[in-house]
């Protein structure tokens, strides 16, 4: 389980909040699922280090995008479990715009828009 | 979640972290025992997975932004147990900085007393002064009469105060008993109003109370009351008698309110209208006028200071409406004078609001530059200080570089190092500066006191305030850093585990030579050169203040200030005491002669008058001013005057008889060209002076004033005049005699005011007390720098001769005489001082300007002073370095190999 190369956490951190707080969008999820849930997304091309999705999760709750609580899955561990907020949802919104904005602008300069 | 709530709850929040990676590891486990693997093999996988536990909570709480603060939390604790384990040093640190930042606050306090402070009234900036005059003389005048106050009040509108004021002036209450002095102020009605002061009791003064047909009242500030009536409430309303004319106490002035004159405490405020009764004679300047009788209705006499209060915007027009009124009065005034160039000069007069959020002060001019210089002084000592104890911090660093290696070596950033050892000499400094504002406050008032003439210290309210406590914050801030940017810069270059690879020896070898420890002792020499140099200049001004012949013999006159008028003894009663005064005086055992004379040597006081020689033209701007004295026959013979020419007064010269008066040199070289002056004549218009005697030019004034041009009249002349001064020349114990000179006085008149008996050359040196602290305090802040360049070249060598010991050692084996051991030490340490010494050179040069003015008698180039300054130093550096350098010498070569 090697980092994919496509990931370079030090260059993509605030594109790492982003994919985090996206994937916690749709439903409520512990930090090994959302790991899991980017890879499986992602077609296996983009493998989170996990070292760094707990730090990134801290930053979204310090600046209250995501809640984390303490919850008891079906398995009967225990785990702590995060949802978006509505500044969260506010915020990804926002981030989404101008992502596609950024990703039309550069696809239209490298032609391939 | 906040900040501050996370930086409080960040050991729980360690601890929700353990747990979430802990289940996240077991989910992971779990998920791949379910694909097959064993739960060992997938456990690892997990971990692997996870990457080191430690990192991801290093980088969790990275992201929790409260990193610096818990950091530097750690850093202080490591810091204040560093400090514990050495407490020898720390103490010795923390009192040496407490030193220097309290004697830095002490200076600023005064300076913020004097110089920067606003009133404590009501929005103080906009309060204006107003002054007037030739703007080519060299002084504005104040003053304005009363009934010139009311015709610029009548200019202006109702929202725009006018007030005024006399000077104050010492006055004898009944409140303590009988003729206990105070300082008092006749003010108009609504003075208090303008300014926005409040009454702790009863009322101030208000407008009506400026009708004649009201009883006059009183208003005490709250210091007085305090001090003489210890706060007593029933005080209102209450009779006191000043200057033996009865008022009714009306109220308290609020406490921190003492007058806009700093340095001088009002304790009593009057209306202006009682000045005949209470004999009000302040600051004054009149013509065509008599100051006997009442001057509010005489427009010749100007005594009153006037103050408005303008807003921003009203300004510009108050003073066009002010200044119009006072050029109309100019030209009516001019209108008739025939001299034309004398009329053109004197219209040129202008009047203007002169700002006053910080008060008059007569303190302010005289002590401003040399706070100034203080503070600088001080500043410097503390920056010697600091580099000092920075040199001390290095060794301490240079005693710690294995640990400070090994911390490297376990990963401690360059930056975590730095800060680490800053924080150690900021907790040093803040340690201090915890500790200087007791230094601060007692330094303060040993400095007032020092500064202040006389035996009652300058009443300056020195507190600890917001202003005060925010510069102590600042500066043991900005001493920390300075102290430990060296030695923090050293310990972020430390080379991970260097120190052990060369068996603990290289840090030494890099170290015995120390490069910033010598530039810090160099630098101790340059600065302390500068303030031995100052020193040296303020010590020998002071010297040579009181070497000046003043013309007069100081030592043996003592002078009784006594005050006729403030007893309320009348004119035609004057000749009657004089002669008793005189008789009781001279009968003292000890009491060679006796005079009295209107006003006496040293204090100041004197009376200007315009005076013309018959026949002689001059132009307008010429200065026609001679300072005026009344005199009992043998006064010159009493405090010591040489009579040249001529004669002494004689009881012949009488009411009646022809006027006479003695002249002093200066007097004579100004209005006749000559000494030849017997028999010439002078006088105010008419020649109404004969001149019969000539004196030798004298400092009657202040030792620091040129000889003024000086008159003489025979008291018996004018036996109206009220005399201040009664001289004595004595033999044998000072002290004693004017013990019994005060009985003398008193049975003439138990009633009579006796302010003090002391030498004149005692009065005199009041006038000296600028170039006195000046003095004292550059010598203290020498001898303080002298100390701690001594020591810290001293440590230096030391450090470096112990670093060395293996190395003296070998040289010493191979054969190297002890003499030429100790001459290597001692050349490496005159190396530093003979830099420390041409870089103060250097340092001073530039810097010499600075107190020009504040020195007398040398120039401030005096190549003696730098000299001087330059031996003691080199000694003193020379006498620092013999010690260790004779340790070096008795190496023992042996004992230093086996060391090793």
């Amino acid at each position: 389980m090697t980092p994919d190369p496509l990931f370079k956490p030090d260059l993509l951190q605030g594109t790492l909040d982003m994919l985090v707080l996206r994937t916690v969008a749709d439903e409520e999820l512990h930090g090994y699922a959302i790991a899991q849930r980017i890879r499986l997304v992602s077609g296996d091309r983009l493998a989170i280090p996990q070292g760094s999705l707990y730090p990134s999760l801290r930053r979204l709750e310090n600046q209250a995008l995501v809640k984390g609580e303490w919850r008891t899955a079906a398995s009967g561990r225990e785990a702590r479990v995060y949802r978006i907020t509505a500044k969260g949802r506010r915020r990804l919104e926002a981030e989404l715009r101008e992502w596609r904005e950024l990703t039309t602008a550069i696809g239209l300069v490298l032609g391939t828009g | 979640m906040t900040w501050l709530s996370r930086l409080f709850r960040g050991r729980t929040l360690d601890r929700e972290l353990d747990r979430e990676l802990r289940a996240h590891l077991d989910l992971m486990t779990d998920d791949l025992v379910r694909s097959g693997l064993s739960p060992a093999e997938a456990r690892r996988r997990a971990a692997l997975a996870l990457g080191g536990v430690e990192p991801v909570k290093e980088a969790s709480r990275d992201a929790r932004g409260t990193r610096l603060v818990e950091d530097w939390w750690q850093d202080t604790r490591y810091a204040l147990r560093a400090l514990h384990r050495s407490p020898g040093f720390s103490l010795a640190a923390i009192l040496t900085l407490a030193l220097g930042i309290g004697a830095n606050t002490a200076v600023w306090s005064v300076m913020d007393a004097v110089m920067f402070r606003a009133l404590p009234v009501l929005r103080s900036e906009e309060l204006y002064a107003l002054r007037h005059g030739v703007p080519s003389d060299e002084e504005p005048s104040y003053l304005f009469s009363y009934l010139g106050m009311g015709r610029l009040r009548g200019v202006l509108p109702d929202s725009v105060p006018l007030a005024g004021m006399g000077s104050i002036a010492r006055m004898y209450s009944s409140a303590g008993g009988r003729a206990d002095p105070v300082q008092g102020q006749p003010i108009s009605g609504n003075w208090f109003q303008l300014l926005g002061v409040g009454a702790a009791r009863g009322r101030l003064m208000n407008p009506g109370d400026d009708d004649p047909s009201t009883p006059a009242v009183a208003v005490i500030s709250h210091s007085y009351w305090s001090r003489q009536f210890d706060r007593d409430p029933a005080v209102v309303g209450r009779v006191i008698k000043l200057n033996g004319f009865p008022l009714t106490v009306a109220g308290v002035v609020e406490p921190g309110f003492d007058g806009l004159t700093a340095g001088i405490q009002v304790d009593v405020w009057v209306p202006l209208r009682i000045q005949p009764e209470i004999r009000f004679r302040g600051e004054s300047s009149s013509r065509d006028s008599d100051t006997e009788k009442p001057w509010l209705p005489q427009d010749g006499i100007a005594w009153m200071r006037l103050i408005t209060r303008a807003p921003r915007g009203a300004l510009q027009q108050t003073e066009s409406r002010l200044a119009g009124q006072y050029r109309v009065e100019l030209l009516e005034r001019n209108t008739n004078l025939s001299d034309s160039a004398g009329r053109a000069h004197r219209l040129t007069a202008r009047l203007e609001l002169e700002p006053l959020p910080k008060g008059f002060s007569s303190l302010r001019s005289a002590f401003g530059d040399p706070l100034w210089v203080l503070m600088a002084g001080v500043g410097l000592v503390l920056l010697i200080a600091c580099a000092n104890l920075a040199g001390l911090l290095i060794a301490r660093g240079a005693a710690r570089s294995q640990e400070t290696s090994l911390r490297a070596a376990l990963g401690a950033r360059a930056g975590r190092l730095f800060r680490q050892s800053l924080t150690e000499s900021l907790t040093l400094a803040l340690i201090g500066g915890l500790v200087s504002p007791v230094v601060a406050w007692w330094g303060g008032r040993a400095l007032v006191r020092a500064a202040s003439a006389g035996p009652q210290p300058i009443p300056l309210a020195l507190s600890l305030d917001v202003r005060v406590l925010g510069f102590v914050a600042a500066l043991s801030v900005l001493t920390g850093l300075l102290l430990g940017l060296v030695p923090a810069w050293r310990a972020a270059r430390s080379v991970p585990l260097g120190s052990f690879q060369a068996g603990g020896r290289m840090a030494a070898r890099s170290l015995h030579r120390l490069p910033m420890g010598r530039l810090l002792v160099v630098s101790q020499i340059a600065l302390s050169l500068v303030l031995l140099a100052a020193a040296g200049l303020f010590v020998r001004t002071l010297r040579n203040f009181l070497a000046l012949d003043t013309g007069y013999a100081a030592e043996r006159v003592l002078e009784a200030r006594i005050d006729p008028r403030g007893a309320g003894y009348a004119a035609d009663a004057l000749p009657g005491l004089h002669q008793r005064l005189l008789g009781a005086v001279s009968a003292v055992r000890g009491v060679r002669s006796v005079s009295l004379s209107m006003h006496g040597l040293g204090v100041g006081a004197q009376r200007l008058g315009g005076f013309t020689v018959p026949g002689v033209e001059r132009p307008p701007e010429w200065n026609r001013q001679g300072q005026e004295n009344f005199v009992t026959p043998e006064y010159f013979a009493t405090v010591g005057m040489v009579l040249l020419k001529g004669r002494d007064f004689t009881d012949a010269d009488r009411e009646g008889a022809p006027r006479v008066s003695v002249v002093s040199e200066a007097f004579a070289r100004h209005f006749f060209g000559t000494l030849d002056v017997i028999g010439k004549r002078f006088g105010y218009d008419q020649p109404k002076f004969e001149i019969v005697g000539l004196v030798r030019d004298a400092r009657i004034n202040f030792i620091k004033q040129t000889p003024p041009r000086m008159i003489f009249h025979p008291l018996s002349q004018e036996p109206g005049e009220y005399v201040q001064s009664l001289e004595a020349r004595v033999d044998g114990p000072v002290e004693e005699v004017a013990r019994m000179m005060r009985f003398a006085i008193a049975s003439v008149d138990p009633e009579l005011p006796v302010r003090e008996i002391v030498p004149v050359a005692e009065l005199l040196g009041r006038g000296l007390s600028r170039e006195r602290l000046l003095a004292r305090l550059a010598g203290v802040f020498g001898v303080m720098a002298l100390l701690l360049a001594a020591v810290g070249l001293y440590g230096v060598v030391s450090y470096s001769v112990a670093q060395r010991t293996n190395e003296l050692g070998i040289r010493m084996a191979l054969g190297a005489q002890p003499a030429k051991v100790r001459a290597m030490v001692l050349r490496d340490s005159l190396a530093m001082v003979v830099t420390g010494l041409v870089l103060g050179v250097a340092l001073w040069i530039p810097l010499q300007r600075l107190v020009k003015s504040m020195v007398f008698g040398l120039s401030t180039r005096d190549p003696l002073t730098l000299v001087g300054a330059v031996l003691v130093l080199g000694m003193v550096g020379v006498a620092a370095a013999w010690f260790p350098a004779r340790r070096a010498a008795r190496v023992d070569p042996a004992q230093a190999l086996r060391a090793q």
